[in-house]
């Protein structure tokens, strides 16, 4: 006996790839995949890419092989825009870095990122987006509740020249498509300057925890440079700096200490006080502030709002057309 | 009481008249609707000076806490329903379906605390303004919308008032319930678009699925859902109202209740 496969012309193929059906269970799909991950609190990623995909490949054929789309610009270019954009989001995950750093008052940003995650393709050009902290100042309402927060940056642009900006908030500073925003995350940075014995002068900070969340912690473990020895810093204070009872201000305490600790030796150092140790002598020179910030890049951004544009134009387009077309309670 | 919450009452007792009115109307068949639609009016006048009253005096829009949000929503709902009503005479007996709810939000507010919220930094910005008309437009032509296919539904029950019969047939209405969806669905999108702008502006990121954003994309792929489903096969009128239905479940669950039972960045982190 003999068997004949069917196999379908490439019309049904294709014209089974552009169902409409089809369509319906990928929304359905997608919307069930984002359900899933939200309630399981998983990540997104395969949850939306899949059915998305898929989606982008049941629309291509629906556009190669639907007539309607052929009959209707509106809904074409509605349609190919959606496309677009499904397109562009992939390109931009693919691309795009997102992560966090924090600059001492006067730092320059060097590159160094404390936390990161980046697309695949990611081309790190992090180190043409040099910009200096110029400190910040925070207003707080009643209830230490964060208002405006304005930090003065400096850089230099392509030019050579010098230009400066008061970021915060929702104004970040965008150097070459790198946009860097404030954060809730700043705190207080003892300034030191450490003379190692025969070598040359250095000068540092390091950034206690972020303020006021971590009030009651300010202390942080860190090596002296070039050594072994292990340092531990603690700020001291008496004053109360946020007043939940008044509107207030970020600043430094009028009057500190700062608590170091080295094995079993303990310091307490004001301002330009040092300590001699055998590899050299440490100066707490002042103390000063640090900024958290976060970056972020993606360079799909104006094309994803062009095609975002565009769909709903051509969307409203669509609509007006068929209602002008179909008046509700004429005849049908 | 001050002269604020006192407007506020005035509005919603007004509200309530013309509400009760509109079902008593659309029930008996009666055409009361240039009374209904002044007292409408004068209430909106009453609730928007009570609402500058409140900005003033807070320095920020009605926006932040629960109740802000209810008492704007209940003017930008009325308003669009009054708008319909004045000028698509089939959408007038829909009050029996719209008042309700409007009743509901109402009833909500009174019992809502008026104490002020704190006003983050990230929301000084034109882009929530923008993100918030539209997100009232879209939830208030979704609200005719819903009038209208509470009334096939009404029909589809076996109701039988004068003015349900009156009415032109279920085809024809849910294809007029329809036309608000469009409408709802481009102002959503709208919506969507103008968030994301000020979320990549506030936050640094243009979307994160933070619940907000999840509930209200959810929202817009129910539509899209619906939107091919009634192409692509014959929907009886009832399962396309009862859809219509859906839609705005899951609008007002993202619009009065996600925000605040979660504490993600859409409530403007410390
Ligand atoms: C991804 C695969 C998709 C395919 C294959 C597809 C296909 C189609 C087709 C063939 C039509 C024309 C129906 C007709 O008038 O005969 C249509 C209409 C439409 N589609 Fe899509 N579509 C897709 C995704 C989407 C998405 C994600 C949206 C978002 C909302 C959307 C919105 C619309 C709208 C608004 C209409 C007009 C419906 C009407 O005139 O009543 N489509 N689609």
């Amino acid at each position: 006996m003999q068997t004949f496969a069917v196999i379908p012309a490439r019309g049904d193929w294709l014209a089974a790839a552009a169902s409409s059906r089809v369509t319906l269970v990928l929304l359905a799909l997608l919307a069930a995949g984002i359900g899933a991950t939200y309630a399981l609190d998983a990540d997104v990623t395969f949850a939306l890419s899949a059915p998305l995909g898929l989606l982008a490949l049941n629309l291509a054929a629906a556009i190669a092989a639907n007539p309607v789309f052929r009959r209707n610009t509106a809904l074409l270019v509605f349609h190919l825009a959606l496309l677009a954009l499904v397109v562009l989001a992939a390109a931009g995950r693919l691309t795009y870095l997102k992560g966090q750093l924090e600059l001492a008052e006067g730092e320059v940003f060097n590159g160094q990122l404390t936390q990161s995650e980046a697309g695949r393709w990611h081309r790190s050009q992090l180190e043409r987006a040099q910009f200096a902290n110029e400190g910040f100042t925070i207003r707080y309402e009643k209830g230490v509740n964060r208002a405006e927060t304005r930090n003065g940056v400096r850089w230099l642009d392509d030019n050579g020249a010098l230009q400066r900006a008061v970021i915060g908030d929702i104004n970040p500073l965008v150097l070459h498509g790198y946009r860097f925003y404030t954060s809730s995350n700043k705190g207080f940075a003892p300034v030191f300057v450490w003379h190692p014995t025969g070598g040359a002068l250095r000068r540092g900070t390091i950034n206690l925890p972020s303020y006021p969340v971590h009030e009651y912690r300010q202390a942080l473990e860190w090596q002296l440079p070039g050594t072994n020895t292990t340092l531990w810093t603690m700020l001291q204070f008496d004053e109360v700096l946020l007043d939940p009872e008044q509107v207030s201000q970020f600043r430094l305490p009028e009057k500190h200490n700062l608590v170091v600790r080295i094995g079993e030796a303990r310091h307490e150092l004001a301002p330009g006080e040092s300590i001699s140790l055998p590899q050299g002598m440490l100066v707490y020179e002042r103390l000063s502030t640090w900024m958290g910030y976060t970056v972020f890049y993606d360079w799909t951004l104006p094309w994803l709002f062009a095609a975002c544009l565009l769909a709903v134009a051509s969307m409203a387009w669509h609509f007006w057309q068929k209602c002008a077309a179909q008046p509700w309670d004429g005849d049908a | 009481m001050n002269a604020e919450l006192q407007l506020l009452w005035l509005a919603l007792m007004l509200y309530t008249l013309a509400g009760s009115t509109a079902i008593a109307a659309a029930v008996l068949a009666k055409r009361p609707e240039r009374i209904i639609l002044a007292v409408i009016v004068i209430g909106l006048a009453a609730h928007t000076v009570s609402l500058g009253l409140r900005w003033e005096r807070l320095g920020h829009g009605p926006f932040i806490t629960l109740f802000e949000i209810l008492s704007s929503n209940v003017w930008s709902l009325l308003a669009i329903y009054a708008l319909a009503y004045w000028r698509v005479p089939a959408v007038r007996p829909a009050a029996v379906v719209v008042m309700p709810v409007l009743f509901l939000m109402m009833a909500w507010l009174l019992v809502t605390s008026s104490v002020a919220g704190h006003f983050p930094p990230t929301y000084r910005t034109v882009w929530l303004y923008v993100h918030l008309l539209f997100g009232k437009v879209f939830l208030g032509t979704v609200l005719v919308a819903v009038g209208v296919a509470g009334l096939i539904l009404l029909r589809q029950a076996g109701l039988r008032v004068a003015s349900l019969t009156q009415l032109p047939d279920d085809v024809r209405l849910e294809y007029l319930a329809f036309r608000f969806i469009m409408v709802g669905f481009i102002f959503e999108s709208l919506m969507l678009v103008a968030g994301a702008i000020w979320a990549q502006d506030a936050w640094g990121r243009y979307w994160a699925w933070d619940p907000l954003e999840t509930w209200a994309f959810a929202t817009w792929l129910l539509l899209a859902f619906f939107i091919h489903l009634r192409v692509t096969v014959r929907l009886e009128p009832w399962r396309s109202a009862a859809l219509i239905w859906a839609v705005f479940v899951l609008a007002f669950l993202t619009f009065f209740g996600v925000p605040f039972v979660s504490t993600a960045p859409h409530k403007g982190a410390v």
